[in-house]
């Protein structure tokens, strides 16, 4: 199937330039194509309309109004948006996610760079892929999962990781029950469980660097550093750029790691906004407000989107 | 960064250059399989306890490989107060529903996108993908409040049909049209097919592949799935296997550890099945968007 795919391949074409190719054809024959199109795009373009359009444009209007399920939404203007600046608790969910994100814009780029420059030497075939596929794995499992395996890991007393930090003569740490160390806990395991995506991601890029451009480089006495600075980072922007929006948008929306390892505590001490929204919505059924706070989730989304659209274009010139 | 594009870009076959060996490399192989290990001893010690007594379960030093191979917590799992199986039939009814759906609803759109004419096609095509920006917190309240409406909570149906389609499905299938060249398409019409059979005779056929991929990405998805079920479901009998899961688990980790570990271990089996067939597609395909732009 592949082969005849790829013997018959021709390079696509541009998806608008396709008008008037085909001369002499009778109306009826457009119409009836035209036709053929809505008919299958109508089942996508009904589920977009009813269960993301539609919502959307709902959470926009819920969000100025009062609604607690039981009586009609009762419209207050920008009330809920003026009281998100008094709120300490969004302050703090806030903080922790802000916090999340930067954790794991450096912490997952970081290593999977680094994993991904040591992968793409020239390894034994198998060896790289056996590497691959261990940092890989995680990936597919759930993050629900994961996060089980690992609460159990971080117990304080029972688990793994601090009998081996005292057998190396360290303290107990409570990896999941006070304040500062709840939250190195979900960083641990969103890091350990994207890393690898984000490794793999790169290590597609490394494989696109022209190899004698590299050997050029060396040859006129640049340093390892200098080629990988001057040459090779440059050169994998684009997986850059994609890996970071990733790791931004993924970090934002982080929600059952922190349900499995603290359930968000002690207190507020690791509460993402999303927990926070779930909480105010579904609990507290402040529908209005949560919503609210929904819609500032998403435009923070958006804008980090939108940056990485107006970059990718400028690189797009790589290709 | 723009003179590196002035290079033609030569094939990478210049192979055997002279690098101080030995001391580099084995410094990264070391270093590579310190991160390996770090990736694959959770599941291990999760493996291992599943196999554990439970009262043996946090013995002290841990023990990485199993010592013994009891199965007895699964058996445990599985009767326990969480009806770990039917919350794993769940999940797969609505995995293998919404897997389905989307491979019907997501080639069939992706080829209108990249192969049929008619008014609105680009714009509708860019609105869809611009839904991909949209997080799924932002739409959860008021979809928790059309499922109350129509009575679907509780209800596997309020997981199922906002799944059957995706602007992320339509997008993939539309590249691979995209690269199928038109004259194959031209000759079916000329031939007399009507659309349905172009479509479903000749270009279904050769994205075989790509809707392969694009099932198994999307029922892993659906079978990873935490935060909707949580909000939509909520009831034991209901549940789907990672809300089971949690459930067992109880606050603050205080359920039977080696029988979770058990139940844990069965429900990444898809996952390790997936892994284990299909990671070179997949990977494939995940990453391509990326490096190609």
């Amino acid at each position: 199937m592949t082969l005849t795919a790829h013997k018959t391949a021709l390079p696509p074409a541009p998806p608008s330039g396709r008008g008037g190719r085909r001369p002499g054809r009778i109306g009826t024959a457009r119409r009836r194509e035209a036709l053929t199109g809505y008919l299958f795009t109508a089942p996508t373009v009904i589920g977009f309309l009813v269960f993301i359009l539609g919502p959307l444009v709902a959470a926009l209007y819920l969000s100025l109004t009062k609604y607690n399920i039981l009586t009609a939404p009762k419209f207050v203007g920008f009330d809920n948006y003026a009281r998100m600046f008094r709120d300490e608790r969004l302050a703090i969910t806030y903080g922790n996610t802000v916090l999340y994100v930067g954790a794991a814009v450096v912490l997952i780029n970081g290593f999977a760079l680094l994993f991904a420059v040591l992968i793409n030497q020239r390894l034994p075939r198998a060896l790289t892929y056996v590497f691959r596929s261990a940092y890989f794995f995680p990936y597919l499992v759930a993050l629900v999962y994961v996060s089980i395996i690992w609460q159990a890991l971080f117990q304080k007393d029972t688990g793994i990781l601090n009998y081996y930090i005292t057998a190396l003569g360290g303290e107990r740490i409570d990896w999941l029950n006070s304040s500062e160390f709840s939250k190195v806990s979900v960083i641990i395991v969103d890091t350990w469980r994207n890393v690898g995506f984000a490794m793999l991601i790169f290590v597609a890029a490394l494989q696109e660097v022209p190899k004698d451009m590299v050997e050029a480089a060396r040859m006129d006495g640049a340093s390892e550093w200098q080629v990988f600075r001057r040459i090779v980072l440059p050169m994998i922007s684009q997986a850059t750029f994609f890996n970071i929006t990733i790791t931004i948008i993924g970090a934002f929306q982080i929600y059952e790691s922190i349900i499995v390892l603290t359930r968000g505590g002690p207190g507020d001490a690791s509460r993402s906004v999303v927990m926070y929204i779930a909480e105010v919505a579904f609990n507290k059924f402040d529908m209005g407000y949560a919503s609210a706070i929904a819609v500032t989730l998403f435009l923070i989304i958006m804008l980090v989107t939108m940056v990485q659209f107006r970059l990718r274009k400028s690189w797009v010139n790589n290709e | 960064m723009n003179n590196t594009t002035l290079l033609p870009s030569r094939s990478r076959s210049g192979r055997a250059v002279r690098r101080r060996p030995g001391v580099g490399k084995s410094v990264s192989v070391a270093l590579l399989v310190l991160g390996a290990i770090g990736m694959i001893a959770p599941f291990l010690w999760m493996f291992t306890t599943s196999l554990r007594d439970a009262g043996h379960a946090y013995d002290l030093p841990p023990q990485w490989l199993p010592t013994e191979w009891d199965w007895s917590n699964y058996a445990g799992a599985v009767t326990g107060p969480v009806p770990i199986l039917r919350n794993m039939f769940n999940s797969a009814v609505i995995a293998i529903a919404v897997s389905i759906g989307m491979i019907i609803t997501a080639p069939m759109a992706g080829y209108a996108f990249a192969k049929l004419e008619f008014p609105g096609r680009n714009s509708i095509f860019v609105g869809l993908l611009s839904s991909l920006m949209v997080p799924a917190q932002v739409t959860i309240i008021p979809l928790f409040l059309l499922m109350r409406t129509f009575g679907l909570l509780d209800n596997p149906l309020s997981l199922i049909l906002p799944g059957i389609t995706g602007a992320l499905g339509v997008f993939l299938l539309r590249q691979f049209f995209l690269g199928l060249p038109q004259e194959i398409i031209d000759a079916a019409r000329m031939d007399g097919a009507t659309a349905w059979q172009t479509y479903r005779l000749i270009a279904l056929p050769l994205a075989k592949n790509a809707v392969s991929t694009l099932g198994v990405i999307t029922f892993l998805g659906s079978w990873n799935a935490y935060f909707a079920p949580s909000i939509f479901l909520n009831s034991t009998d209901t549940a789907t296997l990672p809300l089971g899961l949690v459930l067992m688990l109880g606050p603050y980790g205080a359920g039977n550890v080696a029988q979770v570990m058990g139940a844990t271990t069965i429900a990444i089996a898809p996952a390790l099945i997936v892994f284990l067939v299909a990671q070179r597609w997949i990977i494939a395909s995940l990453t391509q968007s990326a490096v190609k732009g």
